[in-house]
C-alpha cells in the first residue's frame, strides 16, 4: 500500500484549545503557527484558568482536517504548552455573549415581546438608553442584532467570541497539570 | 560545574559562570555596544575560550559546526540590534537540521525597550517561528534558571537553537548567584517513551518483509543509534540508505550500505526505495528533497516511522506504524523485542548490485575518469578521499560541491559529513569548518590531557557560497584554526546555473560569476594556497593540503558547465532519475 496522505480539502470550522503555563510570547508562538501557513485565526480567548499560573486559550479557525493536525503537532511542541486539543463544530458547544445598547423607545413599540422572542434580558435602564443582554450561538446573537437594527433601535452592539464547553476530560487534564509541581520540575 | 555561590556579582559574571557551569568550552561571538559588560568580564574567566569570528554569521554557523560534529551544544554570542539580526539564519538553518546551540545576545536596557533606542531590534518577536525556545532576560535573578532552561531545552529531544537575550541594565545589576542545573520542565516532555506494542508491531512488520529497506537520518547520529541500527540491518540482512543529513552514520565500506536517497541520491537507494515493500526510517523526515512527488513515493512499502519529534509523524508520507521516540532506544527495543529473520534476499541485494553498476557506468565512471582535459568536483572530492582514507570530517557549503562532497566521500565514523540540509544556507561551509574543528581539537585535547590535533576537517566550498563567509579566513588566521579549504571554482552559481539549463532553456541569468583571485585572497590571511588546473597536479596538491601543519587552501578549476547527477528533478518522481543532459 503506497504511503499517501489523506488530501481531503474541505475545509471546515475548528476550535482548538491550548492550555499553556503564563508566560510572556506563548501567544506569539501559538499565532505564529497559524500566520506562517496563512490561515486566518476567526477569534482568539486567552484567560486564566481555575489553577493558578495555567492559561487556556480558545482559538477558532477555517481549515482542512490535515492542516488542523498539523497545527496542532505545532502548537503542542512549544516548550511552555501543556496540552492541546481540536474540536469539529459538531463535536463542542459554543455560545457567545453580547450586549445590545437601544433606545428606550424599543419599550413603547412591544419591547417585552421582543426580549422574549429571543431570550434577552436588561441589565441596565436610564432615561438615555437600555441595555440588554444574550447569550446563545453566534446566529441567535446576530437574529437579535438584525432585528434590532432594522427597527431602527439599536444604538451599539459588542459581544464576545465563542466560550466553549466541551468534554469532560479536559477538567480531568487541568487537575493532572496541576499535580505535576512546578513550572521548571520538581 | 564549577561556580556553586557566588556573591555580589554583575549578570554578566552570573551569565559567564552559567555557561562554564553547563560545561562550555568555547563561545565563538563578536562584540558590540549592548555586550560590552559582558566582554569586560570574560578575562577574569579564562577557562571559557572566546573566539572572535569576523561576522555574527560566522559565529552561528561556527557554534553549529562544533555541535554537529560533536553531539555538544554549540554557543555564540552577539550584540543587541545589527548582531543579533545576524544570527538570524544560522539559527534558522540550527532549527531546520536541529542543531543544539544556545545563542545569546544583548538587548537595549529594559527601561528603552519599545523605543527604537540605537541598536534595537526586537529579536524575540523574530526568532519566533525559528527557536525551539527564547526568552528576554531583564532582571539578574533570571539568569541562572534562563540559562540552565536554555541548555537544556537545545540539547534534549529533538535538539534546536535556542535564543537569548538580555538587557544591559540585567547585565550590569548585582546580585548573589546560586547555581541550580535545569532537570526537567513539566510542560516539555523531550523524550517520550517507547511503545512496547508499537515495538512488537514493527518486529513483526520487519520479519514479514522481503524486501525491506531502512533510512537513516540525522536523528541516528543525534541519539547515537548507529551500532544498534547496523546490529538491526546485519540482524536482518537489510539494506540500509542514508538522507544528506544521515550520511556517514553507516561506514560507507559497510557491505549493507547502498548509499544516499533523493534528489542528488544513489540510484540503488531511490529505486530501491520505489521497490522496497518496507521501509524502516529512522531519525529522518521524509523532506521533499528526500521523496520527490509524495504521490508517486514509496508506491509499495508499508512504512515504520521511528522519530522523536511528533510533528513529523504522517507530515508528509502516510505512515503505518509510528515510534515516537529516541531512535536509539527505540531500535534497541525492536532488537531485544525477539529474533530478527535473516532472509538472504538474494533478488532484492542483486537489484542493489545491478543499479550501483548502472550508476557507476551512467554516472560515476563519467565524474573519476572524465575522458577531458578539465578536471571535475566528483575526482577532487575522491581524491581527498583516498588520501584521507575516510578519516576526514567533510563540512561542506551549499549547491553542486554540496552534492559532489557528499556522493563521492568516504565516511569511516559517524557525523563526519557536515552540511547544510534544510535552510541550504550558501556560507555555511567555512565557518562550520572552523567549529567543526575547534570541537574535534578540544576533545583530542581533553582525551591526551595534553594539547592535541583531532581528525581533519576538510571543507568543500562553491566560488559563490564561499564569497558569502570568506572573511572568517580571518577567524583561521586569528586562532590558527588548521582547517583544509578546497574551493571547487568554476565560476557560476552552479546549482542554479544546472536548473536553468536543465528547466529553464539555458537561460543562465545571474548565475555566471566574475571572480577574484581565490588564492591571492588566502595567501593575503597567511594561509599557502595554490590553484590546480590539470589532474596531474591534483594528487600531490591533495598530498600538501593535508600534510601542511596549519590551515592550507586549494582551488581547484572544474568544468563550468558540469551538472550533478542523478538528479530528480523538484518535483519529480523517484521513478523519473535524469543520468545526464
Amino acid at each position: 500500500m503506497a504511503p499517501i496522505k489523506n488530501t481531503d480539502t474541505t475545509v471546515r470550522e475548528y476550535i482548538i484549545t491550548v492550555f499553556t503555563e503564563n508566560q510572556v510570547g506563548v501567544l506569539g508562538r501559538i499565532t505564529s503557527i497559524f500566520t506562517r501557513r496563512k490561515i486566518n485565526i476567526e477569534s482568539l480567548k486567552v484567560s486564566e484558568t481555575p489553577v493558578k499560573g495555567i492559561s487556556m486559550f480558545t482559538i477558532h479557525a477555517f481549515t482542512t482536517e490535515d492542516m488542523a493536525c498539523r497545527i496542532l503537532s505545532g502548537i503542542e511542541r512549544i516548550i511552555e504548552v501543556l496540552r492541546a486539543d481540536k474540536y469539529r463544530t459538531d463535536e463542542f458547544t459554543a455560545q457567545q455573549i453580547a450586549l445590545y445598547k437601544v433606545s428606550p423607545e424599543l419599550f413603547r413599540k412591544g419591547g417585552d415581546a421582543c426580549l422574549r422572542e429571543h431570550n434577552a434580558r436588561v441589565i441596565e435602564i436610564n432615561p438615555a438608553y437600555v441595555v440588554l443582554e444574550r447569550t446563545g450561538a453566534k446566529e441567535e446573537i446576530d437574529a437579535l442584532r438584525d432585528y434590532l437594527s432594522g427597527s431602527g433601535m439599536l444604538m451599539q452592539f459588542t459581544h464576545s467570541e465563542n466560550i466553549v464547553l466541551h468534554d469532560a476530560s479536559v477538567e480531568n487534564a487541568l487537575n493532572e497539570i496541576a499535580g505535576r509541581g512546578s513550572y521548571l520540575g520538581d | 560545574m564549577k561556580y556553586t555561590e557566588k556573591k555580589n556579582i554583575t549578570g554578566a559574571e552570573a551569565l559567564l559562570s552559567s555557561l562554564i557551569n553547563q560545561g562550555v568550552k568555547t563561545v565563538f561571538g563578536y562584540p558590540g555596544g549592548s555586550i560590552t559588560p559582558v566582554y569586560d568580564r570574560l578575562q577574569d574567566y579564562p577557562e571559557l575560550r572566546h573566539l572572535l569570528t569576523r561576522h555574527e554569521q560566522g559565529a552561528v554557523h561556527a557554534a553549529q559546526g562544533y555541535a554537529r560534529v560533536s553531539n555538544r551544544t554549540g554557543v555564540c554570542m552577539a550584540t543587541s540590534g545589527p548582531g543579533a539580526t545576524n544570527l538570524l539564519t544560522g539559527i534558522a538553518d540550527a532549527m531546520l537540521d536541529s542543531t543544539p546551540v544556545v545563542c545569546i545576545a544583548a538587548q537595549v536596557p529594559s527601561t528603552a525597550l519599545g523605543t527604537d533606542f540605537f541598536q534595537e531590534a526586537d529579536m524575540i518577536n523574530m526568532t519566533v517561528p525559528i527557536t525551539k525556545w527564547n526568552y528576554q532576560i531583564t532582571r539578574f535573578d533570571e539568569i541562572v534558571p534562563t540559562l540552565a532552561k536554555a541548555f537544556y531545552i537545545a540539547a534534549s529531544g529533538r535538539p534546536g537553537p535556542v535564543y537569548i537575550e538580555v538587557t544591559k541594565d540585567a547585565l550590569l545589576e548585582r546580585g548573589d548567584y546560586k547555581w541550580e542545573p535545569c532537570t526537567g520542565i513539566r510542560s516539555y516532555n523531550p523524550v517520550p517513551a517507547v511503545d512496547a506494542d508499537a515495538v512488537q508491531e514493527a518486529l513483526t512488520l520487519i520479519n514479514d518483509a522481503e524486501r525491506p529497506l531502512i533510512l537513516v537520518g540525522n536523528g541516528v547520529k543525534i541519539s547515537g543509534a548507529e551500532e544498534a541500527v547496523i546490529r538491526l540491518a546485519e540482524a536482518g540482512n537489510i539494506p540500509v540508505a542514508a538522507t544528506l543529513m544521515g550520511l556517514s552514520c553507516i561506514p560507507s565500506g559497510h557491505p549493507l550500505n547502498i548509499g544516499m536517497v533523493g534528489m542528488h541520491g544513489n540510484v540503488a537507494g531511490n529505486r530501491m526505495t520505489q521497490e522496497a515493500d518496507l521501509l524502516v526510517a529512522i531519525g529522518m523526515r521524509f523532506s521533499d528533497r528526500v521523496t520527490g512527488n509524495l504521490n508517486t513515493y514509496a508506491p509499495k512499502a508499508k512504512v515504520i516511522h521511528i522519530e522523536i519529534d511528533p510533528v513529523e509523524i504522517d507530515k508528509n508520507v502516510r505512515t503505518d506504524l509510528a515510534i515516537v521516540a529516541d531512535a536509539r532506544e527505540a531500535v534497541e527495543a525492536i532488537l531485544g523485542a525477539g529474533a530478527i529473520i535473516r532472509k538472504s534476499r538474494a533478488e532484492w541485494f542483486e537489484a542493489a548490485e545491478r543499479y550501483a553498476a548502472e550508476e557507476r557506468e551512467r554516472v560515476i565512471d563519467r565524474q573519476l575518469r572524465p575522458e577531458r582535459d578539465t578536471l571535475t568536483m566528483g575526482e577532487t572530492v575522491a581524491a581527498v578521499a583516498r588520501q584521507t582514507a575516510g578519516e576526514a570530517v567533510i563540512v561542506t557549503d551549499v549547491g553542486q560541491h554540496q552534492m559532489m562532497a557528499a556522493r563521492y566521500s568516504a565516511y569511516k565514523h559517524t557525523r563526519s559529513l557536515i552540511t547544510s540540509g534544510g535552510l541550504g544556507t550558501m556560507g555555511y561551509g567555512l565557518p562550520a569548518a572552523i567549529g567543526a574543528k575547534v570541537a574535534l581539537d578540544e576533545e583530542a585535547t581533553a582525551r591526551e590531557g595534553r594539547p592535541a590535533r583531532g581528525r581533519e576537517v576538510v571543507v568543500f566550498l562553491g566560488d559563490g557560497g564561499f564569497q558569502m563567509t570568506m572573511q572568517e579566513l580571518g577567524t583561521m588566521l586569528h586562532w590558527g584554526i588548521p582547517v583544509k579549504v578546497v574551493v571547487l571554482n568554476n565560476s557560476f552559481l552552479g546549482m542554479v546555473r544546472q536548473w536553468q539549463q536543465l528547466f529553464m532553456g539555458k537561460r543562465y541569468n545571474a548565475t555566471e560569476l566574475v571572480n577574484p583571485d581565490f588564492v591571492k585572497i588566502a595567501e593575503a590571511y597567511g594561509i599557502p594556497a595554490q590553484r590546480i588546473t590539470r589532474r596531474e597536479e591534483l594528487g600531490e596538491a591533495v598530498e600538501t593540503l593535508l600534510k601542511t601543519e596549519g590551515p592550507c587552501f586549494i582551488e581547484v578549476i572544474v568544468g563550468k558547465e558540469d551538472n550533478v547527477f542523478p538528479m530528480v528533478p523538484g518535483g519529480a518522481s523517484l521513478d523519473d532519475l535524469l543520468y545526464s543532459e
